[in-house]
């Protein structure tokens, strides 16, 4: 195997034809190899030397045999990480010599696991590959190889862990160098086939770890069992703690897939003292065996990687935390990424996805964890987590928009794809746009409330003044106390509360025979009184108010509605001097090839043939605004008075001699330009499945102007479908980016009619493109459309829009089949 | 007919045009970034890369799996769908 990495290494100098014609050499005719080509011909030119070497060398290695040639039938499906098989690859090479020593149980039982669990290819990054598929497989696997190796190794207790503890190493180098190769898949796999309660791995750091974690685990998993010196069980946790890398990226790993299987599982309550025991040890590997114990016992029924075991002593607990502040730094980005994973996983499943947020702490234990969890990884406790957390507090209440809310705290990257994700969300979910008017209602009253209050706040300061009482003398003796307190009130310049009023308002009053009115300062009215007082007068202000907002708006819609007005008539007038102008044009083209009709026009005359009878009326404004821009700014068009059968009529006379020059040669706009490709079977379906269609690509929002194109694009749909009288609707949905139409039709075989001569035809320039859409949705989005039953008809007869295919017969309809 | 996605069917009933990767089946979110980051950033970029495969299953799912990381069954579902639309298409 050395020698092939050995000449592996050097392909990597091959120059491209070098490459190319190695592969040659080997039988295998390469395409170009280009840069992005250059690997994928690189790995195929090592896999194709294996296969010699292992053709030849197949006698000697039994064990390297048996694996790489599970290797090349499992080339492409998952097993064991790659971590697994880099591990086990140099570990097969430079361990074995020291583990000679240790017992051949032990390095039997690693490298029947290996077998067992199809080892991946030499590759480290292999692990890349987990699928659904093989997640039984490896579940089947996984208990028996661990019930094998527990079994097996309970009798050599100290040799598997020296090989482990080699292996650790091992698999510590070839994960660190594997870092790069993050595969999201592997932990889907995890999450997917988790079925137990992994409680300590709510311990482990929140931070997601790459796919290397989840590598690591299959390999761990079957080591386990051939680790503990505790029975199966424990055996399994004790050896993988042993491997503090593997575990630790386990353990973060899994911390996140375990939780959801947490949830299914039953093993929440044997879990909490677990998490409890290992919150208390903080991070000092002092795991209590018990705890360890307890979690294992639940463990092995569920055949998955299993909770916990204890720890080892210290020097896993240090080199865990030595791993772990080198992984936090280095996988924080990849952390984004996994959460984003997981969420986009989520989102396909909103099963397991509900299991996930809550896990992740909106839900009761998973609260816990996150809190159990803290204290013991102060170091991993970064910003990921605490994001995670606070978007899972979020999530609990908002279940439905958990995958929402969960992808927006993520400040970093993954900025892009949420918004894309956020996006399909939004055009989903319709009550999402319900959402948000609820949100801005819960703000207009609450400054409605702040208004108010404020309001009410200075009416109570004004009432502080007003008011005024007069005096009453009630007999003698009062008089002249009374007289004596006003001298002295004159006299002090206090406020004592009383004002003196004279006769005269603003007057200064300095006798007692001027006041005539005392009037106080300080008015005691009754509470309801004053509360009736101020009730009224912010009634009145705010009645004021509002009738001054009513005005304003009322102006501002008549303005507008005048100003729509004034345009629309506008239009009609210069459509309508066209028209004039047409009709003349061509009355006088008429005129100089038959030399027998007048060459001028009375004005009635064209009037009538161009307005319908029934629109006379209405037009009689238009027309006379045109009648008069045309005498005015019109230069080829002459009016004269003629005498007609004895009348006499004003008439127009066209008067431009040449016609070549008015020949505007405009690229038609809106026509149908033909059919791009055939319909059959493999791009359209072969049976109309609904009566409503969405047409993508007839035009392009931001280039239109005016109000009425898409009256055009109606006609243009209903020319082209004007042997299928059974559309009933069509919508224009103008705000669309990608050109949108939707079309409702009376039957699903109108609907595949429709489909057929609309699907990949070119109008416009644009390839338009026809899909189904269900019709309960197409009800929803136009409810107008329920009732529609009346075929519609292209207007006119003119089939404008299919001139341009007149010339040119197409052959669509001859293909296709109905 | 049966064993593909929705995903699948959608792209293969049309031509691609400006399609995102992540039209393709088997291309989600996560993956659809990768290859957009190596510069495969429309789906007919990945289409060309098929072709310049010459359309050979292995090589191609090779290429995805090591630009990507995509898993087998993702390596399938795009194959099969560039395959199919260039039955249909090209």
């Amino acid at each position: 195997f050395f020698f092939a990495s050995a000449t592996i290494m050097a392909a990597a100098q091959l120059t491209d034809e070098e490459l190319s014609s190695e592969l040659k050499r080997l039988g295998f005719v390469p395409g170009p190899v280009t840069e992005s080509t250059r690997p994928v011909y690189l790995k195929k030119l090592k896999k194709l030397r294996e296969d010699q070497q292992q053709r030849g060398a197949r006698s000697s290695k039994g064990r390297n045999s048996g694996i790489t040639s599970s290797n090349s039938s499992n080339s492409n499906s998952a097993a064991v990480a790659g971590a697994a098989g880099l591990g086990a690859a140099p570990a097969r090479g430079d361990v074995t010599p020291p583990s000679c020593a240790s017992s051949p149980g032990g390095r039997a039982a690693l490298g029947a696991k290996r077998s067992v669990s199809a080892g991946k290819g030499a590759l480290g990054f292999s692990s890349d590959e987990s699928d659904v598929e093989v997640n039984p497989k490896k579940r089947g696997l996984q208990p028996g190889a661990r019930r094998d190796r527990g079994s097996g190794v309970q009798q050599d207790r100290p040799g598997p862990n020296v090989t482990l503890g080699v292996l650790g190493k091992e698999g510590a180098g070839g994960v660190c160098s594997d870092f790069g190769k993050s595969s999201p898949g592997q932990l889907l796999l995890v999450r997917r086939s988790g079925g137990s309660a992994a409680p300590w791995w709510g311990d482990a750091a929140e931070d997601s770890e790459t796919g290397r974690r989840e590598a690591d685990t299959p390999e761990s998993r079957s080591l386990n069992g051939s680790r503990s010196p505790f029975g199966p069980n424990s055996g399994s946790s004790a050896g993988r703690y042993s491997d503090s890398e593997e575990e630790e990226e386990e353990e973060e790993g899994r911390h996140r897939n375990r939780r959801p299987s947490s949830r299914q599982s039953p093993f929440k309550s044997p879990s909490h003292p677990l998490r409890s025991v290992r919150g208390a040890a903080a991070g000092s590997g002092q795991e209590a065996p018990g705890g360890g114990a307890v979690a294992l016992d639940d463990s092995p029924g569920a055949g998955t990687p299993d909770a916990a075991g204890e720890r080892r002593p210290s020097e896993e607990a240090a080199r865990r935390t030595a791993w772990g502040v080198l992984r936090n730094r280095s996988y924080k980005s990849t952390a984004d990424s996994l959460s984003d994973i997981i969420m986009e996983d989520c989102g396909s499943a909103p099963h397991s996805n509900h299991h996930h947020h809550a896990a992740v702490g909106g839900e009761d234990s998973g609260a816990r964890w996150g809190l159990s969890v803290r204290p013991r990884y102060a170091v991993y406790r970064s910003l990921p987590a605490l994001a995670r957390q606070d978007r899972c507090n979020h999530t609990a209440p908002s279940r439905p928009y958990s995958p929402l809310s969960a992808l927006s705290p993520p400040p970093s990257k993954p900025a892009v794809p949420e918004d894309e994700l956020l996006q399909q969300f939004r055009r989903d979910e319709v009550s999402g746009g319900g959402r948000l008017s609820a949100h801005s209602l819960s703000t207009v009253l609450l400054t409605a409330a702040c208004l108010f209050f404020v309001l009410l706040g200075l009416v109570y300061v004004r009432m502080r003044g007003g008011g005024a009482a007069q005096t009453e003398g009630v007999d003698a003796n009062y008089e002249k106390l009374i007289a004596t307190a006003l001298e002295w009130l004159i006299k002090t310049g206090e406020d004592v509360g009383i004002r003196l009023i004279g006769s005269q308002p603003g007057e200064a009053v300095t006798t007692v025979s001027k006041i005539t009115h005392l009037e106080s300062t300080h008015p005691k009215m009754s509470f309801i009184c004053r509360f009736r007082r101020a009730f009224f007068m912010v009634i009145h202000r705010v009645l004021l108010f509002i009738a001054g907002v009513a005005v304003i708006f009322g102006v501002l819609l008549y303005v507008k509605y005048r100003w729509r007005k004034e345009e629309e008539e506008t239009r009609q007038m210069y459509d309508m001097v066209e028209k004039i102008i047409g009709v003349l044009k061509s009355h006088g083209d008429a005129c100089l090839e038959n030399k027998d009709l007048q060459p001028y026009l009375p004005i009635p005359h064209v009037r009538d043939s161009l307005v319908q009878p029934q629109e006379r009326k209405k037009m009689k404004k238009v027309w006379e605004r045109a009648v008069a821009f045309l005498s005015t700014n019109e230069s080829r068009i002459q009016t004269e008075t003629q005498r007609i059968k004895g009348a006499d009529f004003l008439v127009w006379r066209w008067i431009q001699p040449s016609l070549t020059c008015d020949q505007i040669s405009s690229i038609p706009s809106k026509v149908w330009q033909g059919k791009a490709f055939p319909l059959d079977r493999r791009n359209s379906p072969p049976n109309s499945l609904t009566p409503c269609l969405k047409i993508r690509n007839m035009f392009d929002p931001v280039m239109e102007v005016g109000d009425n194109w898409h009256l055009a694009i109606h006609e243009a749909i209903l020319e082209k479908c004007s042997d299928n009288d059974g559309i009933v609707h069509i919508a224009v949905d103008k705000n669309s980016r990608e050109g949108c139409v939707y079309v409702k039709c009376l039957s699903a075989e109108h609907s595949g009619k429709a489909f057929k001569a609309l699907h990949g035809s070119w109008f416009d320039g644009k390839l338009v493109t026809v899909k189904y859409l269900r019709l309960d949705r197409y009800h929803q989005r136009f409810p107008e459309a329920v009732g529609c039953i009346t075929p519609l008809k292209p207007s006119s007869k003119h089939m404008s829009s299919l001139s341009h295919l007149r010339q040119w017969p197409s052959t669509d309809s001859l293909l296709g089949f109905s | 007919m049966s064993s593909t996605s929705q995903k699948h069917k959608e792209f293969v009933a049309e031509p691609m045009g400006e399609k995102s990767v992540m039209a393709l089946a088997g291309i989600g979110e996560v993956l659809g970034k990768r290859l957009e980051e190596k510069g495969f950033d429309k789906a007919y970029v990945v289409l060309g890369q098929f072709l310049v495969l010459k359309k050979d299953e292995e090589l191609f799912r090779d290429w995805l799996k090591d630009t990507c990381g995509a898993n087998a069954k993702q390596q399938g579902d795009c194959y099969g769908c560039l395959r199919e639309w260039c039955d249909s298409f090209l």
